[in-house]
């Protein structure tokens, strides 16, 4: 078992007194990882010494008020991919799906996708699945990181952790587009006007200088039949199909 | 999957085979691609339920689930078939309910039973050391700890809590609130059970073994329209949809049927392919408005105008002028029309009175029961004065006569509707009508008429004794209240459609903005169309109209139309009142289950509106008086009083419901009944009378008349429906709110005479709220205790609809997501622990549970005139003169036995509803049979089970006569014995039919006909209401026994409401004051319409329909409008008056009309609302600029039609004359800082 998951799926867990008798514990386990970096552990302080010294009714009401009331910090990690689209019901089916093949039964009321119950299972898979797992998910660790840390919130270590323990880096367009995406608490203004603003239609003689979407849509069938040799695999099935 | 080695690069497949004329063609090519797809739509099964949301759609949907998750949803296809040459019912649905499976694993879930932390943390320390009362009482008593939570309500800190310690903490404080304050200040709010029924029952069933009070819900959203009790003695009975293809003519007046009835909607377009004729009567250009031949669109709150103008043609043209065979004959059976109204002077003048009855006259016409509840009229056929079958009086006390037959003492009669010709009047007389037209608001137009007109009425008259008395028809003093000049002289009355008099075309054309020629032409077609189709002429209507103050006006000018041609009780005609009209289909079945009449009764019901004026505190604020609303031609009265005061008389008088009822805990009163060896009503009536015991609504505020407990379940009443939104923050939760004005002891103004006056008013009335919701609500954010409940696809229920004649399930297609459970087995487990925890403080007890003069029971005939015991006008007579006192026992400790048993009461007293009781031993002896019978000791060994919410649901299905045929045989029997006529065969081919939960599991089951309502279910004729008085010529519930288009009672003589009249809006004086603007701003009128990305507030917060809106709260405004306050499209605006502030953007609209701001209700302050200017709080919701407004004459009571009954006549909290400021926001403050929450 990989010591260093199970203790950030305990971190993540809502606080419990067992989890506040239990940072020292932690504390060793994650001290005791040589894959993460002096700096990463030194970063979690903060938390650990929270946990075990803050009133718990305080930890849980915060624990409440960021994970379970605020979307855009669901620990669900579907919901950052598929949000309330039909996609989520058969992508927790194919999780559900994985944690069964590999001997395991959830024992949980926590949906699938819930992260301390992958970080659980991951926990006692082979490594190289487990950071493959996470690198998938990298993104998403990173913009839930970036969005704690703007909150000033200690749990931002812990997704910084993660991340150095799957030894990967996130891929920066998707983070970017994650944190652009799933704005639900915005700063800026302009940002959320940017979500939300369509562009605008016109009509006239000069198809160019009229409806954007019509121009976008000659552009792209404009694009030469036979496509470049780095198109997305995929995207050439339909071809088969006639 | 890489196809490369599967696919010819260099030659094209050889042809096998060709098909259908060569388009089509069979090849041999690789088609595994077609798996991924295949997979993609796999699932393990299909398990058929719907949404409990409150929307009337009422439609089947396929569930499919895969590995126990619910990955999609499609509609049903399978409701029964209709017949030929009607379309069928399916598909329903719209793009709200198919979005719920993504709504299901929403991050807005509530995951776990929440709890305010410093409330759990309190709580536990006192826990350590005692008695979960004894915790409870510790923390309320202490006012710094009780403080330390109330006030944090709204600003976050829940912590998670397990079921067993959060039922604990709700079951000790409701022992606590009952043993200290009385079980009366334990309130539940959740509407519209016939979404989901069981869930429903859930909540009241344990409030009603506990004591508490069910509060009502159709009322306090202002969906009720009172004329509709007012004239038919019917709460609501509409035709189902398919209906609307039978018309000929289909007026859509202020209703949106594309946008909110979804489902419903291919009726319209397919009665408009049958070449039914469309005319839509809407402000704006509506969805709805594309379907109309002929679109009107009045000013807004203008339709009674309207309406009137419009009958004054339909008179002219189809009465008058000429008479039009057809509707002579349906309105002298089926209306008011010929019953004598007695003239009564004062000062000098005649004003029209009482209807006259048989007690007015010398022996009584022979009449020996109930002689002053039958009314009386002119019969030809004797040349004599009649007391026609049918009135109320033939409806208690006696049997065989309570029937439409056009009889009277066995003998035939042919009435008389006019005295106009020469021969049959014996004068011509003057009688002063009122007239509202003279005072307006805002910019609505006002009038230089004065406010009484005088007009000229054919009489008889008649001598009792020395004296004389003037008596009129209906029908004739309604032609001169329309104003139509019939050869007989005077003022006041029209012959020409161009006179600006009262109520013409071109008068209305003035006021509506609407041309007088197209006034007449929508008239004339509609009555056109129901002579020639005797009746098929239908009015679809709904919340545009029935949410202004006088809605009663809207309603009954329409209703008239549709009297005076024939159209209600004719399919594909009649009133259509489409809004909040649920329709629990087998409602006497499932009452037993939710207000435990099996073990106890009567239950505690309440009428929300006065509750919540009087809790929420918004009367200590009222600016409208009631002689700014009386009429000029009002009789002698003590008219002048605050709205609230004449609630607490019709309490006092039985009128109207209270919550709390007694100042002192009712246990308490009964233990002292008990020790002075006296009888409960006698010694309640004797403690009154001396003032030793006081009524609560006397004095709201005292802390003794506080709810303490408030349960909110299947409803968002904070953020959806509480009218005054920002008057429940302040004073019922005692948080921050945005309440801008000053009460009356600050701001001065006209003080009750009645209620007591506190200087200062309570902040934080409520011990407890718990809310019980799947999504953390604006309600559930306001909480003390969240409870995580079953989503739709996760419990079992029932659910039926008004728009469709079928019954279906919702089913747990998955089991409950995370910590949830349904709200069957929550409130089992609060009872549960109830028992537990109760037996400290609480034995069996005797409680005094206070009733109002209730509708469809013999006391609806109690007072036939108005006197308050109080100022000494008569005696104190308990369910007479004042309401009942009824002892009940409470068997506290065994209250969990009893909720899930079928108690003996059923056994005993039988079952029943709207005035028919019938023995249902053999129903409780089958459920005993199908649910296993209790087997533990105890006081329930035995009695069938009621364990599971099949259980309950297996409950409803047996006792209803609309599921079991042989109860609606019985039922219908039962009713035969008051007409006198026999009824039994419109179930009788029914008669072996019993529905159960797993026949609609199965398939949606049509349901039988059951006097419960007044159309049939029938494989000839669709369901339409008035269907079974018309064919059956069973009475309407009524003073008359027929469709009363003239009210009597004082009160509403007073308003002046006897007739239908113009009423223009009342002025609320929101915009005064402090309350102003210096920058660009415009003053509008508020309107809140159902809107189209949400039921209410469900499904608003889902991304997918906001993504199809803008995104966050939205008012619309004109172009206009817009250019006076200086706002573009898209800007953030707010919009205020002394009532509070909300902020949303700006949607600039050609659409709207100059003059309105629409709010589509209900958008809450939790998704992407900013924080207002002026409160400095978060936006607001929609009700924060709102307040409730009480109207005397929905308090009547005791009075036939007008009797009180739950849902079925009350005050209602109208909305729509409120005015606003909107004006383009400086500085957009999202505040996103922690709230400050100091202790």
């Amino acid at each position: 078992m990989h010591i260093t998951l199970k203790a950030i799926s305990a971190l993540l867990s809502y606080p419990s007194e067992e989890l506040q008798q239990a940072v020292g514990e932690i504390a060793g386990a994650l001290a005791d990882d040589a894959r993460l970096p002096a700096a990463s552990i030194e970063a979690l302080g903060p938390l650990l010494e929270e946990l075990s010294k803050l009133d718990i009714y305080d930890l849980q009401e915060r624990y409440v008020g960021l994970f379970d009331r605020s979307r855009s910090l669901s620990l669900n990690l579907f919901e950052h991919v598929h949000g309330e689209s039909r996609e989520r019901g058969g992508a927790m089916v194919e999780l559900l799906e994985t944690y069964r093949a590999a001997g395991f039964e959830p024992a949980t009321s926590e949906l699938p996708d819930h992260l301390p119950v992958l970080l659980e299972f991951l926990a006692m898979r082979p490594l190289s699945e487990a950071q493959e797992v996470l690198e998938d998910a990298a993104h998403i660790l990173e913009a839930l990181r970036v969005r704690l840390e703007r909150r000033a919130s200690p749990y931002g270590a812990v997704f910084a952790a993660l991340l150095d323990f799957a030894g990967a880096g996130a891929d920066d367009a998707a983070v970017a587009e994650l944190l652009a995406r799933e704005e639900d608490d915005p700063d800026d203004l302009d940002a959320l006007d940017a979500v939300w603003e369509e562009s605008e239609v016109t009509f006239g003689p000069d198809p160019n200088a009229g409806c954007p979407q019509l121009r976008d849509m000659l552009a792209a069938m404009d694009t030469p039949i036979n496509p470049a040799p780095d198109t997305a695999p995929g995207t050439a099935a339909p071809a088969a199909a006639e | 999957m890489s196809q490369l080695l599967d696919r010819l690069n260099f030659f094209q497949p050889r042809e096998l085979d060709r098909f259908a004329d060569g388009h089509g063609r069979t090849t041999n090519e690789n088609r595994d691609w077609e798996d991924t797809y295949r997979n993609r739509w796999r699932h393990d099964k299909v398990v058929r339920s719907t949404h409990g949301v409150n929307c009337t759609g009422s439609c089947s949907w396929k569930i499919y689930v895969k590995s126990g998750i619910v990955t999609w949803e499609t509609q049903q296809t399978d409701y029964p078939r209709t017949r030929p040459d009607l379309p069928d019912h399916e598909p329903r649905g719209c793009a709200r309910g198919a979005s719920y499976s993504w709504y299901l694993y929403s991050a807005n879930r509530v995951k776990t039973p929440l709890v305010r932390g410093r409330l759990l943390k309190a709580w536990r320390r006192m826990r350590a050391t005692m008695s979960p009362v004894a915790a409870w009482k510790a923390l309320q008593e202490d006012p710094v700890l009780r403080e330390s939570y109330v006030k944090t309500r709204g600003k976050g800190g829940f912590v998670r809590a397990g079921w067993d310690e959060v039922t604990e903490i709700i079951a000790a404080a409701n022992a606590y609130t009952v043993k200290t304050w009385g079980p009366d200040r334990v309130f539940g709010f959740s509407p519209i059970p016939a979404m989901s029924m069981v869930s429903y029952a859930a909540g009241s069933r344990y409030l009603s073994l506990l004591g508490g009070v069910c509060m009502s819900f159709y009322d306090w959203y202002c969906d009720l329209p009172p004329s509709s009790p007012m004239t038919w003695g019917e709460q609501t009975d509409v035709p189902e949809s398919a209906d609307w293809y039978n018309a000929g003519f289909l007026l859509l007046w202020g209703s949106n049927v594309p946008q909110t009835r979804t489902p419903d909607a291919h009726f319209y377009t397919e009665a408009r392919y049958r070449g039914t004729k469309s005319a839509v009567i809407s402000p704006d250009y509506s969805e709805a408005a594309k379907f109309a031949d002929i679109w009107l669109n009045p000013k807004q709150g203008t339709d009674s105008a309207l309406a009137l103008a419009m009958g004054h043609v339909i008179l002219r043209e189809f009465h008058l002028d000429r008479q039009v065979p057809y509707f002579e004959d349906y309105t002298r059976k089926y209306s008011d029309f010929p019953m004598l109204v007695k003239l009564e002077e004062r000062d000098g003048r005649l004003i029209p009175g009482r209807f006259l009855r048989a007690d007015d006259l010398s022996g009584k016409l022979g009449e020996k029961n109930n002689a002053q509840w039958k009314t009386v009229a002119w019969d030809s056929a004797s040349n004599g004065l009649v007391a026609p079958n049918g009135s109320i009086g033939y409806r208690w006390g006696e049997g065989g006569e309570w029937n439409l037959e056009e009889r009277a003492r066995g003998r035939d009669t042919e009435l008389k509707i006019s005295f106009i010709l020469e021969e049959d009047h014996d004068d011509v007389v003057g009688v002063d009508f009122p007239y509202f037209g003279g005072q307006a608001t805002g910019n609505f137009v006002k009038c230089d008429h004065p406010d009484v007109l005088t007009k000229n009425v054919p009489v008889k008259k008649i001598r009792v004794g020395r004296r004389e008395i003037l008596v009129a028809t209906v029908f004739d003093l309604l032609c001169a209240n329309y104003g139509l000049d019939r050869g007989l002289g005077g003022d006041w009355v029209a012959s020409d459609y161009g006179q600006d008099i009262p109520f013409t075309p071109a008068w209305a054309e003035k006021i509506t903005g609407v041309s007088a020629e197209r006034i007449a032409t929508v008239a004339r077609e509609f009555a056109l169309n129901a002579e020639k189709t005797e009746g098929r002429s239908m009015v679809i209507l709904g919340a545009g109209l029935n949410h202004w103050y006088h809605m009663d006006m809207n309603y009954r000018g329409i209703i008239n139309m549709l009297v005076m041609c024939g159209c209600v009780g004719k399919s594909g005609g009649g009133w259509s009142h489409y809004v909040g009209q649920e329709k629990l289909r087998p409602q006497t079945g499932w009452q037993p289950l939710a207000f435990a009449l099996d073990w106890n009764r009567p239950p505690r019901h309440m009428n929300s509106t006065s509750a919540w004026y009087a809790h929420t505190d918004q009367w200590r604020y009222e600016q409208v008086s009631a002689g700014e609303i009386l009429s000029p031609t009002a009789p002698e009265g003590d008219w002048d009083a605050s709205l609230i005061d004449y609630n607490i008389r019709a309490e006092r008088m039985g009128w109207l419901p209270s919550a709390p009822q007694l100042k002192t805990n009712p246990l308490e009163v009964a233990k002292a009944a008990k020790k002075a060896g006296k009888d409960i009503p006698e010694y309640v009536a004797e403690q009154l009378k001396s003032g030793e015991l006081e009524m609560s609504c006397e004095d709201p505020d005292a802390p003794e008349n506080w709810p303490r407990n408030l349960f909110v379940w299947r409803s968002n009443l904070l953020g959806s429906s509480g009218k005054g939104h920002e008057y429940f923050l302040k004073h019922l939760l005692g948080t921050d709110h945005g309440v801008m004005g000053k009460d009356l002891g600050e701001e001065g103004g006209q003080m009750p005479k009645e209620a007591k006056w506190h200087d200062e008013a309570p902040r934080g009335k409520l011990d407890l709220l718990v809310t019980i919701d799947f999504r953390m609500s604006t309600t559930a954010v306001y909480s003390d205790i969240v409870l995580p409940t079953a989503s739709w696809y996760e419990k079992d229920d029932l659910n039926t609809s008004d728009m469709h004649p079928f019954i279906h399930p919702l089913q747990a297609a998955v089991d409950p997501a995370y910590e949830s459970r349904s709200d069957w087995e929550i409130f089992k487990a609060i009872a549960r622990k109830f028992s537990e925890v109760a037996p400290e403080i609480l034995g069996v007890e005797t409680d005094i549970v206070q009733l109002p003069l209730l509708h469809d029971t013999p006391m609806e005939v109690a007072q036939d005139t108005v006197r308050d015991w109080k100022k000494g006008e008569c005696e104190l007579i308990p369910g007479k003169t004042a309401p009942n006192y009824i002892a009940v026992e409470r068997d506290y400790p065994n209250l969990y036995k009893k909720f899930t048993s079928v108690g003996p009461l059923l056994d005993k007293l039988g079952n029943g509803g709207k005035g028919i009781n019938w023995n249902t031993e053999a129903e409780v002896e089958h459920l005993r049979a199908l649910n296993g019978a209790v087997r533990d000791e105890g006081l329930a060994q035995g009695r069938p089970k009621l364990e599971t919410a099949i259980d309950a649901a297996e409950m409803i299905l047996m006792l209803a006569p609309e599921t079991n045929g042989e109860v609606a045989v019985k039922a219908w029997k039962e009713l035969e014995k008051a007409t006198g006529r026999e009824h039994a065969h419109l179930a009788a081919v029914k008669e072996d039919e019993k529905i159960r939960f797993r026949d609609i599991a199965a398939q949606p089951r049509k349901i039988i006909s059951s006097p419960t309502w007044s159309g049939i279910e029938s494989e000839k004729v669709c369901y339409n209401a008035g269907y079974t008085n018309v064919h059956e010529l069973i009475p309407w519930r009524t003073l008359t026994g027929r469709q009363q288009l003239y009210q009597d009672h004082l009160w509403m003589r007073a308003f002046g409401e006897g007739f239908c009249t113009w009423r223009p809006p009342v002025d609320l004086k929101t915009i005064e004051g402090k309350v102003s603007e210096s920058g660009p701003h415009v003053v509008l009128n508020f309107i809140t319409p159902h809107q189209k990305w949400g039921i209410h507030s469900t499904y608003s917060d889902n991304l997918l329909m906001l993504t199809l809106n803008r995104g966050g709260p939205v008012v619309w405004l004109s172009e206009d409008d817009a250019k006076t306050a200086g706002i573009v499209d898209n800007d953030w605006v707010e919009v205020y008056n002394s009532n509070g502030a909300l902020t949303a953007r700006a949607v600039v609209s050609q659409r709207m009309k100059p003059g309105t701001l629409y709010m589509y209700h209900a958008q809450e302050k939790i998704v992407n609302t900013p924080g207002s200017e002026k409160t400095g709080l978060r936006g607001g919701i929609h009700n924060s600029v709102t307040r409730a407004t009480l109207k005397p004459t929905h308090m009547i009571g005791g009075y036939a039609q007008q009797s009180y009954g739950f849902n079925y006549y009350g005050t209602v909290g109208s909305n729509r004359d409120e005015f606003v400021i909107l004006r383009k926001m400086n500085k957009v403050d999202w505040l996103d800082q922690p709230a400050k929450t100091e202790a």
